[in-house]
């Protein structure tokens, strides 16, 4: 998906995530089961299914790195995990919110996907430290890489051995035996997803640009820099004629 | 799983939709912060940059000053070889 006008996306994105929460507030029913506090699930589900799928293109992202060698996969790679981590993180709060409310307990420990939740968000907290921890750029990118595209494939694994554990406390809404989401409550849910999904494209698009600045800015500086070097140390000590050219 | 009653519900769905909020208002505080570190830089650069232009190169007073001195040069050598064949005329 490629946004040329850097306007279109964001106001995309802020459309329909405004369209999404209203229809959460004024169009959804509310749950026959839960009642109203299963609006939480419009901002829940959607933020986690992006921050997963965002692991995994991080993952396909690394491997075109490793792939070409190409600095920009390994940026795109990075920018990926960046922002999935950071919709871990609202993943984690509105869902320990929702199980305070429902279960009376902000985390339930013995629960398959919370923990396998916050196993794959506390991999990916490891992923900076590991980065950072390499000096050298080339090494660092390939390491990263390589980390994105182990990780990225334990998430896919992760979910499939969480929906084949058996649970009792968190709910299966797509589940086929469990009769699942009213067409109303799926239209919304699709609508909050795909405000998500561009509020993910947004964002790390916002931040691949940030970088891509600063990245700019830096060779300008060295640039500059050594050239006010050049110049200042031809001021100190100019170039000393030869014998012959003293005329 | 009973059904909370809407005023007790209320208060953490509203919870959650002001913390996904909160978060990504202190996401956009960060990217605005960086966004200004970057600024600050690119005027530094743009400084650095006009005092470059408003000086003049050092190396051009240098290279015309060697181009006046090649040129004496050249006009001396002209000089002294004409004097060199008019001397050879001169002598047999």
């Amino acid at each position: 998906m490629s946004f040329n006008a850097p306007r279109i996306l964001p106001a995309l994105t802020v459309l329909t995530l405004t369209a999404g929460f209203a229809l959460v507030f004024f169009f959804a029913p509310n749950d026959a089961d839960q009642g109203f506090i299963q609006k939480i699930f419009y901002l829940h589900v959607p933020i986690a299914i992006c921050a997963l799928v965002g692991f995994i293109v991080a993952a396909f992202q690394a491997i075109m790195h490793l792939r070409t060698g190409e600095s920009s996969w390994d940026v795109r790679s990075y920018v990926s995990i960046h922002i999935s981590v950071i919709f871990g993180v609202a993943v984690l709060i509105t869902g320990s919110i929702w199980a305070r409310a429902s279960w009376g307990k902000w985390f339930v420990w013995d629960e398959p996907t919370l923990v396998s939740f916050l196993i794959v968000f506390l991999l990916y907290c490891t992923y900076y430290p590991l980065r950072y921890a390499i000096e050298d750029r080339e090494r660092q990118a390939r390491y990263a890489s390589v980390f994105a595209v182990t990780a990225g494939a334990f998430v896919p694994l992760n979910f499939i051995a969480v929906r084949l554990a058996e649970s009792l406390v968190h709910p299966r809404v797509f589940a086929t035996a469990e009769g699942g989401l009213t067409p109303k409550m799926t239209v919304t849910f699709l609508v909050c997803l795909a405000g998500m999904a561009l509020l993910w494209l947004t964002l790390a698009r916002f931040e691949l640009a940030a970088k891509s600045t600063r990245a700019r800015l830096g060779r300008l500086r060295r640039a500059l820099e050594g050239d006010e070097v050049a110049v200042g140390a031809s001021r100190i000590a100019p170039v000393p004629r030869q014998a012959g050219e003293a005329g | 799983m009973p059904a909370l009653p809407l005023d007790e519900a209320g208060k953490y769905v509203a919870g959650a939709y002001v913390a996904f909020l909160a978060l990504l208002l202190l996401y956009v505080a960060i990217m605005a912060a960086r966004i200004q570190r970057i600024d600050r830089e690119l005027a530094e650069l743009a400084e650095i940059a006009e005092k470059r232009i408003d000086r003049p190169a050092p190396d051009s007073a240098g290279a015309d000053a060697g181009a006046e001195e090649n040129a004496r040069g050249e006009a001396e050598g002209k000089v002294f070889e004409r004097e060199r064949s008019s001397r050879q005329e001169v002598i047999p």
